[in-house]
């Protein structure tokens, strides 16, 4: 296609425009926010009790989501490819589920289930607290998070075929041997990526979380639930900067290890 | 010496194996020929225990391993599309078969520099296969198959992936290395220049079945039957009798013909034939013939006889067999 010279720098100080107004600006005004009355005020209000607590909240989450979800993501992605077997399709559609449904359809649909009054509220009445409490949390991000590592180790799966695995068998491996040495490393990228996009939506996941917790500071707050709870209740607009720029802090990290991580493999 | 047994195997509809036997002596090299689907693949990804068989047995070395998952199989397996492990170095590849048995570190390096010397590759043990040539990749598994000592080399089409000059070098050097190394080696290939430049036997595969069974020159000049006739080279058909090209004598004089063809047994008689085109491909020259029935048929000749008949399109040729040998046998023909 030829473009003049003119719309070319046109056509880029749109897009440029576009991603600067939607994205940029607001990162910035908050960043801004945050740091405008100097780094001592930032971690003040990033190390009181409430915020330590949420952030640890939010690691333990993800900590227990992430295991659960590469094991189950790998072992579903090992059926989807390699399965032949009948509801394989209706697997399919399920995997994708938690795009389809609103999380905030999610935390309702989970307090249906283990709420005091659910199909599960026998667990509830006897004192093992899900809904408004940990496993609640747990469950409600696992499920906004369960198609990450499915859909990332599905087409590595596809694509590295069965050759590799069968040439492992033939010089000696069982099947443990084989996935360790074989599956697990050839997957391994789309398992990275699967996994830093759980992390990241785990960390930021906000409408399931909050129809689960009980949203006590200190007790089953998540970072983003004190983003919310500061800015809505307290009216304190100061803290809900800081906590937001904690949260983009953690994301970031992430994403850089990310980059790192993936630069190695291109260097191969 | 592998032997299967009555071996059937089924996917849907379509047999892959129907009633396949087939004995391969100790130290031999032995290739299975046939065209797509004819179940040679099957036959042996079964003997590698890569394909369970829905019926018949397979024994290696005298073992009955119908039921023994290909690990324990003593096997060595080689791929098209070389399978190599690509997250690791040609020296890891090399060595998995003999890590899995965990074999002390210094005998590993050992044999896998041995390996890596046979197969050529010894400057290349810390490289990774994406940034090997096909052929090279080809000649790693190789190495790795052998690493672990197996007692039955099983190649499934492994130049098949190859450009023409890398594929017929790599043939060259695998019949080498076989007179070396003379580990039973079986080779699956549709092509058949490949089966009768490399193997010392060749069984060649029809739909699920075996046709012939027997060293390259037997197949070529003394085919069972129509198919394996065809499948080993070119044929033309004269009057009744399939044979093959260079097979056929021209003559520009009936008589002659007719008393050079009594001295041919069972012959299919002397045919004249109008030249439709004359090729010269380098030493042969192929003549294109139409028959007085109308048939149309091709002859081979040498470059000489070529000169001496002076041949042009539109003229008028006699047309004998002049080696009867490889006519396929009437009965068989009618068998078919």
């Amino acid at each position: 296609m030829n473009v003049t010279q003119q719309t070319r720098v046109g056509l880029r100080t749109v897009a440029l425009g576009y991603l600067f107004v939607l994205l940029a600006l607001p990162i910035g005004v908050i960043l801004y926010r945050t740091f405008e009355p100097g780094l001592s005020e930032f971690f003040a209000s990033i190390s009181t009790p409430a915020a330590i607590s949420a952030l640890n909240l939010s690691l333990l989450i993800v900590a227990i989501v992430v295991p659960l979800n590469v094991v189950f993501g790998v072992v579903t992605a090992l059926a989807l490819v390699r399965g032949r077997f009948r509801g394989r399709g209706l697997l399919q559609a399920v995997v994708d589920l938690p795009f389809a449904v609103s999380p905030i359809v999610v935390g309702v649909a989970l307090i249906m289930l283990w709420g005091a009054g659910g199909w599960f509220g026998a667990l509830d009445r006897s004192g093992f607290t899900v809904i408004f409490g940990l496993p609640g949390m747990v469950i409600a991000t696992i499920f906004v998070t369960l198609p990450f590592v499915v859909r990332e180790v599905e087409p590595v799966l596809h694509e590295i075929g069965t050759d590799q695995e069968q040439a492992a068998s033939t010089l000696g491996a069982t099947g443990w041997q084989t996935f360790w040495r074989i599956t697990l490393p050839a997957i391994r990228w789309g398992l990275t990526y699967g996994v830093v996009l759980t992390v990241a939506r785990a960390l930021g996941e906000f409408g399931a979380v909050i129809m689960v917790s009980s949203g006590f500071a200190g007790v089953s707050q998540t970072l983003t639930l004190l983003v919310h709870a500061r800015y809505i209740d307290d009216h304190n607009t100061y803290g809900a900067y800081a906590a937001a720029t904690l949260l983009m802090g953690i994301a970031l990290v992430v994403l850089l290890l990310m980059t790192v991580l993936d630069r190695k493999r291109s260097n191969r | 010496m592998i032997t299967v047994t009555n071996a059937h195997k089924q996917y849907g509809t379509f047999t892959a194996l129907d009633d396949v036997s087939l004995d391969i002596p100790r130290g031999s090299l032995t290739a299975l020929l046939g065209p797509s689907g004819s179940g040679k693949s099957t036959l042996l990804r079964s003997i590698a225990g890569l394909e369970t068989l829905d019926a018949g047995v397979v024994t290696i070395e005298g073992e009955d391993v119908t039921n023994v998952p290909p690990q324990r199989r003593g096997i060595g397996f080689v791929f098209q599309h070389y399978a190599a492990f690509k997250h690791m170095t040609v020296r890891d590849n090399v060595a998995f078969g003999l890590s899995i048995r965990k074999r002390p570190k210094p005998v590993i390096d050992k044999r896998v520099d041995e390996l890596l010397e046979i197969v050529g590759l010894s400057g290349f043990r810390d490289r990774y296969p994406a940034q090997l040539s096909g052929g090279q990749r080809q000649r790693m598994a190789l190495a790795r198959a052998l690493a672990v000592d197996p007692q039955v080399l099983l190649l499934d089409e492994p130049f098949g992936a190859l450009d023409a000059k890398v594929r017929t070098d790599l043939r060259t050097w695998l019949r080498r290395l076989h007179d070396e190394v003379h580990v039973t080696t079986v080779l699956v290939t549709h092509d058949q220049e490949e089966a009768l430049d490399v193997a010392d036997r060749i069984a060649v595969l029809n739909q699920g079945r075996i046709e012939q069974v027997g060293d390259p020159v037997t197949l070529y000049d003394r085919p069972a039957n129509d198919f394996v006739m065809s499948f080993l080279g070119s044929v033309s058909r004269l009057g009744d009798q399939v044979v093959r090209p260079h097979d056929i004598a021209l003559d520009r004089d009936r008589q002659h013909a007719l008393a050079l063809d009594a001295a041919v047994p069972a012959s299919a008689g002397v045919i004249g034939a109008v030249v439709e085109r004359v090729v010269r491909l380098g030493f042969e020259v192929r003549v294109d013939l139409r028959a007085e029935s109308g048939e149309r048929f091709a002859a081979q000749i040498t470059r000489r006889d070529a000169n001496d008949l002076r041949l042009a399109a539109g003229e008028t040729v006699f047309a004998r067999v002049d080696q009867p040998s490889s006519i396929v046998e009437r009965m068989a023909i009618a068998g078919v």
